[in-house]
C-alpha cells in the first residue's frame, strides 16, 4: 500500500469508528450549544461589537476543540490499539491520518458554531465579507488541528487525561487565536478581501511550521 | 570557566556602579554623565537591569530547546539534565523580567499591565515555561519525560517567530523605541536618543548577565548530575 | 555625608543594590565551592 492510501485508510477507519459511536460528535455539539447559551445569558440584551463576537466565536471553538481533539490518541491508548497501529503503520502515516481526522472534526465544529451563531445572533453576526470569513475558518481549523494533533500525541503518551491538554495548547495556539480573531473581525466589519492577506500569510506560515515540525518530531513521541 | 565566573561578577558590578551611579545631566559632557531622556529620566536606568532579564529568559529557552533537540538525537540523559536546568533558570529570569517590567510600567505607563507586544510575548513565554514544567511533573518515566518535554519545547519554539509578525497587527507598542510609543519619545535606539555611554553600558550589561546565566547554568547542571547519580546509586 | 545623600538620592539606591548584589554574588561563589567539594567526594566514592 502506498503511503497516501494507507493514510486514507487510517482516516476512514477513524471516521467509521466515530460514526459508529458518535461519541466525539455528540459531545462536541452539546459543548457548542452549552457555550453559546452561556454567552447568550451573559449578554442579555446588550449589542455585541464585531470584535467581541469574533472573539467569542473563537473562544467557543478553542474550548470545544480542547475537549475533543485530545481524544484522538487517548482513544487508541484506551482501546489498547496503540501497539497494533505502531506495527502496521509508519509514524508519518499515523500522523497524517490523525491530522486529517482532527481537521475534519474542527471544520465540522466551526460549521456548527457558525450555523448556531447566525441563528441566535441573527441581528449582529452578519458575515459581510464571506470570502475572508470562510478562508479564515478553513485555515483556522487546519491550524488548530495541526498544533492539536502533536499535542494530543504528547498528552496521550504522558498518561494524563484531559487536564494537561488546555495548559499545553494555549501558549502554542495563542498566535493562531489572535490572528483568526483579527481576520474574523475584518469579515464581520465588511473589509475588502485584500485587507486580510497579511493574516492569511501568517496562518499559512503557522500551518506549515506546525505540520512540518510535527512531522519531524512525531517519531520521537510515537515510538516509545 | 574562571572567566565566566569572575567575568560575570566583575561586569555586573561595573554595570550596577555605573548604571546607578552616573548622574543625569541636561547637557551631558563626556562619558561620566547620562543625558536626561524626557519622560523617562531616572527610569531610563531600568534599561541596564530589566532588559537583560528578558534577554536571558529568551536565551535560556533557546538553550533548553537546543539541548532538548540533542537529547532526541542521542537519547543521552545528560542532555535532558542540561535542558531542564536551562529551562529552570529561564523561568526564574522570565519571572524577574515580568515583575520588573510591570513595576516599571506602573510608573511609566500608569498601570502594571498594558498588553504591549513585548509584555504579551513575555507572558506567553511564561506560559510556555509553566506548561513545560507542568508536562514534566505529570510524567513518571524518565525517558518519556525527557523526550516529550523536548518535543514540546521545540513546538513552542516554532511559534515564536510568528509573534514578531502578529503582535504589531494586534496592539500598539508602548516600549521606548517601539513604533507606537505614545509619548513621541521615538526610537530609543536611534543614535541620537541613546547616548554612546548608555549604549556601551547596555551591551556590557547584556554580556554580564549572559555570563552570569552560563555560570549559574553550569552549577545547576552539576547539581542535577549529582542528584541523578545519587538517585541511581540508591535504586 | 547625610546632606549629600539627601540631595543625591540615587546613591542610596546604588548602595542598596550593591549590597544585594554582593550578597547574591558571594552566595553563588560559596555554592560553587560547595559543589566542587561534593563532586570530589561523590566521584571518589563512586569510582573506588
Amino acid at each position: 500500500m502506498s503511503a497516501f492510501s494507507s493514510t486514507v485508510a487510517l482516516f476512514s477507519k477513524d471516521v467509521r469508528s466515530e460514526l459508529r459511536t458518535r461519541y466525539a460528535l455528540n459531545a462536541l455539539l452539546m459543548f457548542v450549544v452549552t457555550a453559546v447559551a452561556t454567552i447568550l445569558f451573559a449578554l442579555r440584551s446588550d449589542v455585541p461589537s464585531p470584535t467581541v463576537l469574533s472573539g467569542m466565536y473563537w473562544v467557543v471553538v478553542f474550548f470545544t476543540a480542547m475537549s475533543s481533539l485530545s481524544r484522538i490518541f487517548v482513544s487508541e491508548e484506551e482501546r489498547g490499539t496503540t501497539m497494533t497501529l505502531q506495527l502496521v503503520a509508519s509514524p508519518s502515516t499515523v500522523y497524517f491520518g490523525k491530522l486529517f481526522f482532527n481537521t475534519a472534526l474542527t471544520v465540522s465544529l466551526t460549521l456548527a458554531v457558525t450555523v448556531l451563531y447566525t441563528l441566535v445572533f441573527s441581528e449582529f453576526f452578519i458575515i459581510r465579507t464571506a470570502s475572508i470569513f470562510f478562508v479564515t475558518v478553513f485555515l483556522g481549523s487546519l491550524g488548530f488541528a495541526s498544533a492539536a494533533t502533536i499535542l494530543a500525541a504528547i498528552v496521550a503518551k504522558a498518561n494524563t487525561r484531559g487536564t494537561l491538554y488546555p495548559v499545553l495548547s494555549f501558549p502554542i495556539l495563542i498566535v493562531l487565536l489572535m490572528t483568526v480573531m483579527n481576520a474574523t473581525a475584518r469579515a464581520l466589519e465588511g473589509e475588502a478581501f485584500s485587507e486580510a492577506m497579511g493574516d492569511f500569510q501568517i496562518l499559512v506560515g503557522y500551518i506549515l511550521a506546525m505540520t512540518g515540525g510535527s512531522y519531524m518530531l512525531f517519531d520521537y513521541v510515537w515510538k516509545d | 570557566m574562571k572567566f565566566v565566573k569572575y567575568g560575570s561578577l566583575g561586569i555586573i558590578s561595573i554595570v550596577v556602579l555605573a548604571g546607578l551611579g552616573i548622574p543625569l545631566s541636561p547637557s551631558p559632557q563626556g562619558w561620566l554623565e547620562f543625558p536626561i531622556i524626557p519622560g523617562l529620566e531616572d527610569k531610563a536606568r531600568n534599561l541596564f537591569f530589566h532588559v537583560p532579564m528578558a534577554w536571558t529568559s529568551v536565551l535560556a529557552f533557546l538553550v533548553s530547546t537546543y539541548f532538548g533537540f540533542r537529547y532526541l538525537r542521542t537519547k543521552e540523559i545528560d542532555y535532558d539534565l542540561k535542558s531542564v536546568s536551562a529551562a529552570g533558570l529561564g523561568l526564574l529570569f522570565c519571572i524577574l523580567a515580568t515583575v520588573t517590567g510591570a513595576l516599571w510600567a506602573r510608573f511609566n505607563w500608569g498601570s502594571f499591565w498594558n498588553w504591549d507586544p513585548r509584555q504579551t510575548s513575555i507572558f506567553i513565554l511564561l506560559l510556555i515555561y509553566g506548561a513545560y514544567f507542568a508536562l514534566r511533573s505529570a510524567i513518571e518515566s524518565e525517558e518519556k519525560r525527557a523526550s516529550l518535554s523536548a518535543v514540546y519545547s521545540i513546538i513552542g519554539g516554532l511559534t515564536a517567530p510568528f509573534f514578531i509578525f502578529v503582535m504589531p497587527r494586534m496592539m500598539a507598542g508602548l516600549h521606548p523605541g517601539a513604533k507606537g510609543d505614545p509619548s513621541g519619545k521615538g526610537p530609543l535606539f536611534e543614535a541620537k536618543m541613546l547616548a554612546p555611554n548608555m549604549r556601551v553600558l547596555f551591551y556590557l550589561s547584556l554580556i554580564g548577565f549572559t555570563l552570569l546565566f552560563i555560570w549559574m547554568l553550569q552549577m545547576r547542571i552539576r547539581t542535577a548530575r549529582l542528584d541523578y547519580e545519587s538517585s541511581l546509586e540508591q535504586s | 555625608m547625610e546632606e549629600f545623600l539627601s540631595v543625591n538620592q540615587m546613591y542610596i539606591v546604588l548602595g542598596i543594590v550593591l549590597l544585594i548584589w554582593i550578597g547574591l554574588a558571594s552566595y553563588l561563589l560559596r555554592l560553587d565551592k560547595k559543589l566542587q567539594e561534593l563532586e570530589k567526594r561523590i566521584n571518589k566514592g563512586g569510582h573506588s
